[in-house]
């Protein structure tokens, strides 16, 4: 249930530019505004969620590899990676070397639903 | 009648698109050598609708209603979405569709065939149509029934499953009443990786699995493609490798025969698939 929510919440980030510059402005008040959306749903398909305190946290923290060993889906988690941390916080270089070593000591951990 | 009259498969890699659109690359040369034959082979075929095996990734299907397989049954229907076009480059534009071809591939009156297929009227393509549309058919001209399968959120249908959509498209599509050309396209990748440990090595993650792929194509191999190509072996060639079974799709259709085109072109993305199969 709550690995779905890690993935809808990058997913609702990376799909609208609007969603993706207050995500990046300020990531705490986006999170409290995502989890209130999920008290006010609007059928068929609710905007918001609920995340865990430590897929918060990772999200916050932009943990990728935490959010990988989590089972976050990999396809949602790199272009939300890339998105969110490119080219403000780093380089895309630098975003796949990191990305690539914070993942390894995972393996390849089940990412179903 | 309808007639299957060639059957391709091809990457639908979104950087592909980004790095040759502005020119060609050195490295890049076997790439585009590889999609302009694609290209003038479609033209010499004259394909009157393309029907398309492709997988969504995340931009028109979420996991909130995700379907194993679907077909588009719109008169038009966009293509390429915002974030395709921030991150890739690719613009959004309009694809003519064929509804009575998607409407009889899905059964007709009655959804009453071997595969209760999910449907949509108002699709939304991504790059994974997209790339190779605009690679195949410049001029984005000839409409295309997208059949989405799901193969970026588990559980994946299995791959006896692709195998079978092949089977039945090609059944389905010489059912049709009216006479149309059709060109079956598959789009996917062969080992592949993204958002994992072995994503953007500069070479494939997986060499050995890309070699078996591209012989199961070359010599009509669905036994033995279908038999090597469960989860966990794909997951082993690359955490995106699942839309190989879009090409296992493409074999059957061919009716399992061997592909006249078969490569693994070498690129700092990882070998990149060029499948082709003469119906004549």
């Amino acid at each position: 249930m709550s690995r779905y929510m890690v993935n809808k919440l990058m997913w609702e980030v990376d799909r609208s530019d609007d969603a993706l510059a207050s995500f990046k402005k300020d990531t705490a008040a986006f999170l409290d505004d995502w989890e209130s959306l999920a008290e006010r749903p609007v059928p068929p398909y609710p905007d918001g969620g609920h995340l865990t305190d430590g897929e918060r946290a990772a999200v916050e923290a932009r943990d990728y590899g935490a959010l990988y060993a989590m089972g976050a889906n990999p396809f949602l988690l790199w272009q939300f990676a890339r998105s969110v941390s490119v080219p403000d916080e780093m380089g895309i270089d630098d975003l796949i070397s990191s990305f690539r070593e914070s993942a390894a000591p995972h393996g390849y951990p089940d990412f179903a639903t | 009648m309808a007639e299957i009259v060639g059957v391709i498969g091809v990457t639908h890699n979104p950087l592909m698109w980004a790095s040759l659109r502005a020119g060609t690359p050195p490295d890049l040369a076997d790439v585009a050598a590889n999609f302009d034959r694609m290209q003038a082979h479609v033209a010499g075929l004259h394909p009157e609708v393309i029907v398309m095996v492709a997988s969504d990734h995340f931009h028109m299907l979420m996991m909130a209603n995700m379907p194993a397989f679907l077909i588009g049954k719109a008169p038009e229907m966009r293509a390429g979405h915002p974030n395709e076009q921030r991150a890739f480059g690719l613009e959004t534009t309009m694809v003519a569709g064929d509804p009575e071809l998607g409407a009889h591939l899905l059964g007709g009156a009655d959804l009453a065939n071997d595969f209760d297929f999910s449907f949509s009227d108002e699709p939304w393509l991504d790059h994974s149509f997209l790339v190779p549309l605009l690679f195949l058919t410049p001029g984005l001209d000839i409409p295309v029934v997208p059949v989405f399968s799901n193969c970026n959120a588990p559980p994946i249908p299995v791959a006896a499953r692709f195998a079978a959509l092949g089977t039945y498209l090609a059944d389905a599509i010489a059912s049709f009443p009216a006479a149309r050309r059709v060109l079956v396209v598959g789009s996917g990748h062969l080992a592949h990786e993204l958002g994992g440990p072995r994503q953007f090595l500069g070479e494939s993650p997986d060499p050995d699995f890309d070699e078996k792929a591209v012989s199961w194509m070359a010599r009509g191999d669905v036994e033995g493609a279908v038999a090597s190509t469960s989860f966990l072996r794909l997951t082993e060639a690359g955490n995106e490798s699942y839309q190989f079974l879009n090409f296992i799709t493409c074999l059957a259709a061919g009716g399992g025969r061997p592909a006249v085109f078969a490569e693994g072109t070498p690129t700092r993305f990882g070998n990149l698939p060029f499948f082709s199969w003469e119906m004549t």
